[in-house]
């Protein structure tokens, strides 16, 4: 079997969750199992499925700041995507490819960041349900689908973070703040560049060696297909105040 | 009426109802959980609708509406919460 890498591209919010359910179809019908990495310009929010988008997220302050916001497909919480900040991939294949129980693949493919960034001397361990820590601090969130017999996964590794912009456009819960027992969230995100001296650059180098070990693999490109169907699941979905207010 | 909780170990899970003649009219779960597939968040807010307020506050309210979840789930996987923690959550939202 033979894996589709996309490599690193940058898109606004709406078409970054476009393309990934665009290659959810796509596999779907017999596409390659495919794993993107991608940016996000400008920088953006991203809510999950059965969020609130009023209750998560300061909206007037996003659209003063420039920054998009958009529904996930799938559940799990806000984040914040700043376009120097992160990097985000998604894996989309045959949900047989991976254990039937969801944390377990979960815990699988989180195991290729983990081993990504072991490879540049950092540390981490999965933390389920969905994140990756350093220590005690999340340095990576996923967020997991199954439909039509296909998984996605998706989520970020945290490069830079400007904490300060994230909680500003976040809006984070009492209940969440009580439970993790400190007085402000803030100190509960770190990045690969607070743990070491590391580019954007090389963090990418260093995921594209953890994600591709022991893959038969070739680098492409989207189908003119998956990208025009992209760009209308933009229109159609995406973009629409329906999906992205729906709750 | 609204409550909300983060479920030790879990996610947060948040649920609004809105009340008409003394029943359920509308009922809406949200947070940051994982539900797959996704749709069936439709069943379990409609498993609420309808449910009269004043039995769902009795003792006795909490598992009849775990039941009900329970039974709106049906295969699909809740993840970060579980049926008896939205019905406890709902028993609060309602009292």
């Amino acid at each position: 079997m033979k894996w589709r890498i996309i490599d690193y591209s940058e898109n606004d919010a709406y078409l970054n969750m476009a393309i990934d359910e665009a290659i959810c179809e796509s596999v779907a019908k017999g596409g390659s199992p495919t794993i993107r990495f991608y940016g996000w310009k400008p920088s953006s929010v991203s809510i999950g499925y059965f969020q609130s988008l009023e209750r998560e997220v300061d909206v007037r302050h996003c659209a003063d700041l420039g920054v998009d916001i958009v529904r996930r497909r799938t559940g799990g919480g806000a984040v914040y995507h700043d376009h120097q900040g992160e990097i985000t991939y998604s894996v989309i294949c045959r949900e047989e490819l991976f254990p039937k129980d969801i944390i377990a693949s979960y815990r699988e493919i989180c195991g290729w960041i983990t081993d990504s960034l072991a490879l540049l001397g950092i540390k981490s361990e999965f933390r389920p349900i969905n994140d990756i820590v350093v220590g005690e601090k999340k340095i990576s969130g996923n967020a997991q689908t199954r439909r039509g017999g296909v998984l996605l996964q998706h989520g970020t590794i945290l490069h830079s973070v400007d904490v300060d912009t994230m909680f500003s456009v976040l809006k984070v819960s009492d209940e969440k703040i009580k439970d993790k027992m400190i007085a402000t969230v803030k100190e509960r995100v770190t990045s690969v560049s607070q743990q070491k001296v590391i580019s954007r650059e090389e963090l990418y180098e260093a995921l594209l060696s953890g994600f591709t070990k022991g893959k038969d693999f070739a680098l492409e490109g989207l189908t003119d297909g998956e990208r025009g169907r992209a760009l209308e699941l933009v229109q159609k979905r995406y973009l629409t105040k329906e999906w992205n207010a729906m709750r | 009426m609204r409550a909300e909780e983060k479920v030790k170990g879990g996610k947060l899970i948040c649920i609004e109802v809105v009340p008409k003649d003394g029943k359920v009219a509308k009922a809406r779960i949200t947070g940051d959980f994982f539900l797959h597939p996704e749709d069936t968040i439709d069943s379990l807010e409609r498993s609420l609708e309808g449910v009269d307020l004043e039995r769902a506050r009795l003792p006795g309210g909490e598992s009849e509406m775990a039941a009900r979840l329970k039974t709106a789930l049906g295969s699909s996987q809740l993840i970060g919460a579980s049926p008896e923690d939205l019905a406890r959550l709902f028993r609060k939202a309602v009292s």
